[in-house]
């Protein structure tokens, strides 16, 4: 081996080598929920963290690691926890990092539920956060507090498709001292790679395009292994006595992989978001070929925009490859093979012709997923983003007729008659072109 | 803990356990560009079964201050300071690639301090490519890379690893680049300059256990035995599928190996 393998060929073995006993190929599905000890010495050696294996499967699974292992080679971290969602997965990052009285700087333009946990469940445990636009670099600068333990936002920010400059936010971040956790959901690490360019913490709803078949779901949390959690006394979840494990500091046992051992000893072992080994297979499924569909994703999008535009039913298109995106030049910068593959559009008529528009498509679905083979449409304000104040919409950059397109694998000439019929009934259902 | 040794701080793991001198010590050495996590896989399993660690991390590397030492028999000298700092008369002396080069030395030179020699995938001598000493000094994120590279077998390469969710490749590679600028190349050259290994092992008396890597691309397989056959009283094991970073690649063979030769705490 001359050289790292490159990213299809870690996309497909990373992770695995074929079991010595049977050889298997496929990566084998491990449902047990435990293991049995060599002894009763290898069992408290793997309670105390001093070897590498399993012990229950809430903690740490053998298939589980495959897919672990294989993100973390694909992301360029020193390791990954694969949870039971995406959710889950920002959840036992600010578990890992924040006590009650901590700070958290977030972009202000993000999935609903992100927002949520932000502004109403952790602020009911002591954790404040100040929310700051995406696009504002020095806007993050100002929010920063001595107090404030992470920075996060979504690369590609979801639904308004804000694209946040890696680069700069993160030498912000390092200057303050402060880790940069980033969602790569949208942009996968296909597109870019949050930790190449500063970033630290890289989390991922799995459910999404790593999948991208829709039948399972899941989350990860890759560790960037690049952030110095010792430089100051800020992180004592990380660099204090562990309540377990004979109050051992992790950043001096485990240095990069402190703050994973964090994740897999308190996240997994006392809440227990685990990934059943079974969706952890379909997931590693889906992955092998993401390479693959991610080529599909980006031509199909690209053609989506331009049909889009040129559409009489069609307001407004949005979409960072677009040069009238205010984050284009910035997107252009990141991420040269494409901005992701969701697009979002205003249908001529408001709300109702955009309802008009979603129930009338025949081979796009209706549903709230992103990232499937399949198109996907949905209309943001009255579902994933309905439980938002007018006052948070209006901040997440949400509008009435906002419909988001994860653009799918099919035939393009197909996707592009079943839209050109749904928005001429939406057109006609509140009046418009016939 | 942190101590001082000859006036620069010196971090120096005990496995998580409070550090006994009087007990049955273990100086675990790490190799060029490395730090105390080479042992992260060993050391707190020993510390946690009545062995008394010491793992440190050599001057300007991991969380240890100071210069960087630049040949093998200061090293050496350094080691023996650092025992004697931590009240340490006899320790059992476990070495990884360059720090088994350091081991031979000191027990070579000190053989009062040295009850046993462990050698981890290391050899008589570590001669360096020129590119590669280059690169340490004008491209030191390249030749961490190459390192890392070649310092792997097969299941390295696919990222596997016994620690579950752990990236071993890339957890080298990140373990390296927190070292000081400047202490891979000074460590690359320390080896490179060192010839007198094979001297050093002629007249090493205490008993010594040869932890050999199959794959090893960096102190080959042919290199370790030659190692083996020129010690006095050696075992030799060859652990198959390895590559040079033996400890991280096969944690449980080195850990089952090193607990079968070391004597048992008292």
């Amino acid at each position: 081996m001359a050289g790292d393998y490159k990213f299809d060929t870690l996309g497909l073995h990373a992770g695995q080598s074929p079991d010595e006993r049977f050889g298997s190929r496929a990566v084998p599905i491990h449902q047990t929920t435990s293991y049995v000890f060599e002894d009763s010495e290898h069992a408290a050696a793997l309670f105390n963290m001093e070897i590498g294996g399993h012990i229950y499967s809430r903690l740490s699974n053998p298939t589980v690691a495959v897919l672990e292992q294989r993100l973390a080679a694909l992301e360029d971290g020193v390791a990954a926890v694969a949870v039971a969602s995406g959710m889950s997965a920002l959840f036992l990052t600010v578990l890992a990092l924040c006590s009650a009285g901590d700070h958290i700087v977030s972009s202000s333009q993000m999935y609903g539920a992100n927002i949520n946990l932000f502004e109403h469940t952790l602020s009911r445990y002591g954790i404040e956060t100040t929310f700051v636009k995406p696009n504002d670099p020095d806007g993050f600068a100002a929010a920063i507090r001595p107090n404030t333990k992470m920075i996060f936002g979504e690369v590609i920010g979801n639904p308004g498709l804000d694209v946040m400059d890696v680069p700069k936010i993160a030498a912000i971040a390092e200057q303050a001292g402060v880790p940069l956790v980033l969602d790569a959901t949208f942009n996968t690490p296909w597109l870019f790679r949050p930790l190449d360019h500063g970033a630290n913490i890289v989390i991922h709803s799995l459910t999404k395009w790593i999948g991208g078949h829709g039948v399972a779901m899941g989350g990860a949390i890759i560790d960037g292994g690049n952030f110095d959690w010792g430089q100051d006394d800020r992180f004592p979840t990380l660099t204090g006595p562990h309540y377990a494990f004979q109050q051992v500091n992790l950043w001096e046992e485990f240095g990069p992989l402190a703050f994973t051992m964090r994740v897999r000893s308190e996240g997994m072992y006392n809440v227990g978001p685990c990934l059943s080994p079974t969706n952890a297979f379909h997931l590693l499924q889906g992955l092998e070929t993401l390479g693959l569909r991610m080529e599909r994703h980006m031509s199909n999008t690209q053609k989506m925009l331009a049909f889009l535009s040129a559409h009489e039913q069609i307001g407004w298109v949005r979409h960072p490859s677009l040069t009238d995106h205010p984050d284009h030049e910035v997107a252009k910068r990141l991420m040269p093979k494409g901005a992701g593959s969701i697009i979002a559009c205003g249908v001529k008529g408001g709300r109702e012709a955009g309802r008009a528009f979603i129930e009338s498509v025949e081979l796009a679905s209706h549903l709230a997923n992103v990232g499937d083979a399949k198109t996907l449409v949905i209309h943001p304000g009255s579902t994933t983003h309905s439980h938002l104040t007018p006052q948070a919409m209006e901040n997440a950059g949400l509008t009435d007729d906002m419909i988001r397109i994860s653009v799918g694998l099919e035939d393009f000439d197909d996707l592009a008659a079943d839209f050109d019929r749904a928005l001429k009934i939406a057109g006609k259902s509140v009046g418009g072109s016939k | 803990m942190k101590i001082d040794v000859n006036g620069a701080p010196v971090f120096v793991s005990t496995g998580g356990r409070e550090f006994d001198p009087n007990g049955t010590v273990l100086l675990l050495l790490h190799g060029s560009g490395q730090t105390h996590l080479t042992w992260m896989l060993q050391g707190r399993f020993l510390a946690n079964r009545g062995w008394q660690l010491l793992m440190p991390d050599l001057p300007a590397h991991g969380l240890s201050g100071g210069e960087a030492l630049t040949s093998i028999r200061d090293m050496a000298e350094w080691c023996a300071d650092l025992l004697k700092q931590t009240g340490v008369k006899r320790a059992h002396v476990v070495g990884h690639s360059q720090g088994g080069l350091v081991g031979l030395e000191l027990a070579s030179s000190r053989p009062e301090v040295v009850a046993s020699l462990s050698l981890v995938a290391t050899a008589l001598a570590i001669p360096v490519n020129p590119a590669l000493l280059d690169m340490a000094q004008n491209r030191e994120e390249k030749a961490i890379a190459a390192m890392t590279d070649w310092g792997h077998g097969r299941e390295g390469h696919f990222h596997d690893a016994t620690l579950p969710g752990l990236d071993q490749m890339n957890f080298g590679r990140h373990l390296m680049a927190n070292n000081e600028t400047g202490a891979l190349f000074a460590d690359l050259s320390a080896c490179a300059n060192y010839d007198a290994g094979e001297d050093a092992a002629r007249s090493v008396a205490c008993p010594c256990l040869c932890i050999l890597a199959e794959n090893d691309k960096m102190t080959p397989l042919k290199q370790g035995r030659k190692m083996a056959a020129a010690l006095t009283d050696a075992r030799e094991i060859v652990i198959s599928g390895a590559g040079h970073m033996l400890p991280g690649e096969k944690p449980d063979e080195v850990l089952k190996a090193l607990r079968v030769f070391l004597p048992h705490p008292a």
